[in-house]
């Protein structure tokens, strides 16, 4: 089914500042699409708005079908932990969790921290993390933490991945395994990637790349 | 959410310990301080209920205002009558008028439990050189034993030795050592114009109230005797089986005769007003420990809140919704608020049992063994919980409330900026 966006703007502040602009396109399952744009382009707006976490002003946007601006936010919620994974710049672990918990912590939503603890620790042992899984965030690089957050925004099998510029806090190495880790995820897994990048070595990585200037589509390759 | 609220609260453990804390000695304040104060109070109404009749019937007495006597000069005649001077004084009868058929009535209520005649009499004691002016209460001895306990309090001697007549006294421990008389030894009694009568000490009793052990008893016949007022009563002390039921049965019984009948509760408003005020400031007090440990808990929510805007944005990515991270906030709060009372509970009721070994002889809170009575009346500790509890909760609502309105994306744009 994929995500389809129609006709979506997005206006913030008071005075309303215009974010996006007319936005349309469509991410069929499997895609890895890249967002790229200057700083301030509206990249990352649009990828929370792709998400759920946000709202558009105008237009519409349907995930797998459904209107999300029509739904209820704790349907909502509902399907964001099902079949949502989430990266972003800054690795964003819950510092008191061990990495394992830390990872585990989406499926104790639904109570399902049992069922997915091998998958947890799999994803963890894939991830070169196996033998510090329970340390805490502080104790790990800040690769290893944000490899960590990966295996978490995974543990649930999310059928998309929505990843915020996930090496821009990184050095090269740790950014070149990181983004092995989301390639390996959509050619592996067949999850849905949606990243957001500014730099174009990453951004040609995907196979499609949404390039955006002032909140508008300039180009979609 | 509680997995991870208790993470939170052990994470910064300083701070958790200090707002328990708070609560924990609220919950103790009030279990203490009600346990005292309840405990005398129990003991009060214990004497109260117990030693004492649950109605009294007496003599009836009338106070002569501006106008009572109205009628009976000048019936319809005037619309106003105007005295000089206005009458006053008392018109009041000094001994019960009818006595019989009050027997007849209270012999017949199955709400009645026993009761008793008496007259009270201002007599002089007198054993040689000492001589003490005292209350003489004449009674039915074995039916004052069943209306009041006086009997528990014998020390020497029997109280049912009375009920054989011929002049003999059960005296309070007071008016004994005052007399410096002994059991089994003769004293004299004499109204203040009337020739002494002879009495013998048959029974020495201390109540613990230097009032009641200042007094003496004797049998009716004995004491109507020395009084020259041969077969009048002037109270009939009644014994209830509920006596919860005294003050209703004093309104109604008020209306059947000129007597005045007042209940035990009745007799003794003033005392249940000082404990209306003992109430009030003891929930005033431990209301601003409750108070002072609830703003501790707002606070360290609060400033948990701001320290954890990150956490909550990863969260509600996750898929956990408001509600969840309200739940998370208010959590903490409550799991203070628990823990504070069950271990404030734990420790006040030990400090109730330690309490209840200091010796506290003499005085209102000196009970017959001679320790501070401690209450622990299951209402204290309900309340008490009640209270933490939801100081905790209240505190707790206001920064969970704030955490649930957080947007994901105003933090990770903040977090980025």
């Amino acid at each position: 089914m994929g995500i389809v966006v129609t006709g979506v703007g997005k206006e913030i502040g008071d005075p309303p500042t215009r974010i996006l602009s007319d936005i349309a396109f469509r991410i069929d399952d499997g895609e890895f699409v890249a967002l790229t744009g200057r700083s301030g382009s509206g990249k990352s707006t649009l990828l929370y708005i792709l998400s759920s976490l946000d709202r558009a002003s105008s237009g519409l946007v349907h995930i797998d079908g459904f209107d999300v601006n029509h739904t209820k936010a704790e349907t909502l919620s509902h399907f964001r932990n099902q079949h949502m994974g989430f990266v972003f710049q800054f690795h964003y672990l819950i510092a008191e969790l061990t990495a394992f918990e830390n990872v585990l912590f989406p499926a104790r939503k639904t109570g399902a921290e049992r069922t997915q603890s091998a998958y947890a620790e799999a994803l963890l042992g894939r991830f070169g993390l196996g033998d510090k899984m329970q340390r805490l965030p502080r104790q790990l690089s800040g690769g290893e933490q944000q490899r960590v957050a990966i295996a978490r925004a995974l543990v649930m099998k999310p059928k998309y991945l929505f990843a915020d510029e996930p090496t821009g806090s990184l050095d090269s190495v740790s950014g070149e395994q990181v983004m092995d880790i989301i390639r390996d995820c959509n050619t592996q897994l067949g999850t849905t990637v949606i990243m957001v990048t500014h730099d174009p070595d990453f951004a040609r990585q995907a196979r499609r790349q949404i390039h955006l200037a002032d909140g508008k589509i300039v180009s979609a390759a | 959410m509680i997995f991870l609220a208790l993470r939170y609260l052990v994470a910064r453990r300083r701070q958790t310990l200090l707002t328990l804390l708070g609560i924990f000695f609220g919950t103790v304040a009030f279990i203490s301080i009600s346990g005292i104060m309840l405990g005398f109070r129990e003991y009060i109404v214990g004497q109260l209920v117990s030693n004492s009749a649950h109605v009294h019937i007496r003599a009836r007495e009338e106070f002569l205002l501006d106008h009572t006597l109205d009628q009976a000069f000048f019936g319809q005649q005037f619309m106003h009558v105007f005295w000089d001077p206005a009458p006053s004084g008392r018109k009041d009868s000094a001994m019960v008028a009818n006595p019989q058929s009050w027997y007849r009535r209270l012999a017949a209520d199955f709400r009645v439990a026993a009761y008793t005649p008496q007259l009270t009499a201002s007599v002089i004691f007198s054993n040689g050189k000492a001589t003490a002016p005292a209350v003489l209460i004449g009674c039915d001895p074995l039916q004052q034993r069943q209306v009041t306990t006086i009997g528990d309090y014998v020390i020497e001697g029997s109280f049912a030795n009375l009920a054989a007549g011929g002049n003999r006294l059960a005296v309070g421990d007071d008016l004994k050592k005052k007399l410096g008389v002994r059991l089994f030894q003769n004293v004299l009694v004499s109204l203040a114009n009337g020739q002494p009568a002879p009495f013998k000490v048959v029974a020495i009793f201390k109540t613990g109230v230097q009032v009641a052990d200042s007094q003496a008893y004797g049998a009716l016949g004995d004491v109507q005797r020395v009084n020259r007022t041969p077969n009048q009563v002037n109270e009939i002390a009644v014994k209830l089986h509920d006596y919860t039921q005294a003050l209703g049965l004093a309104k109604a019984w008020s209306a059947l005769g000129s007597e005045t009948v007042e209940s035990w509760d009745q007799i003794n408003a003033n005392i249940f007003n000082i404990f209306k005020i003992q109430d009030a400031i003891r929930f005033l007090s431990v209301g601003a420990v409750m108070v002072v440990a609830g703003f501790g808990i707002y606070n360290v929510l609060t400033m948990t809140v701001m320290q954890k805007r990150k956490d909550v944005a990863i969260l509600r990515s996750m898929g956990y919704s408001a509600k969840d991270i309200v739940l998370l906030f208010f959590v903490q709060g409550l799991i203070l608020g628990l823990s504070g009372a069950t271990l404030g509970l734990l420790f006040g009721y030990a400090l109730g049992l330690y309490l209840e070994t200091i010796p506290f002889s003499g005085g209102p809170l000196g009970s017959g063994t001679g320790h501070m009575l401690i209450s622990r009346n299951a209402d204290i500790y309900i309340q008490a919980a009640f209270l933490a509890i939801a100081s905790a909760s209240i505190a707790s609502i206001l920064p969970a409330l704030s955490a649930g309105r957080l947007t994901p994306i105003e933090i990770i744009r903040a977090g980025a900026e």
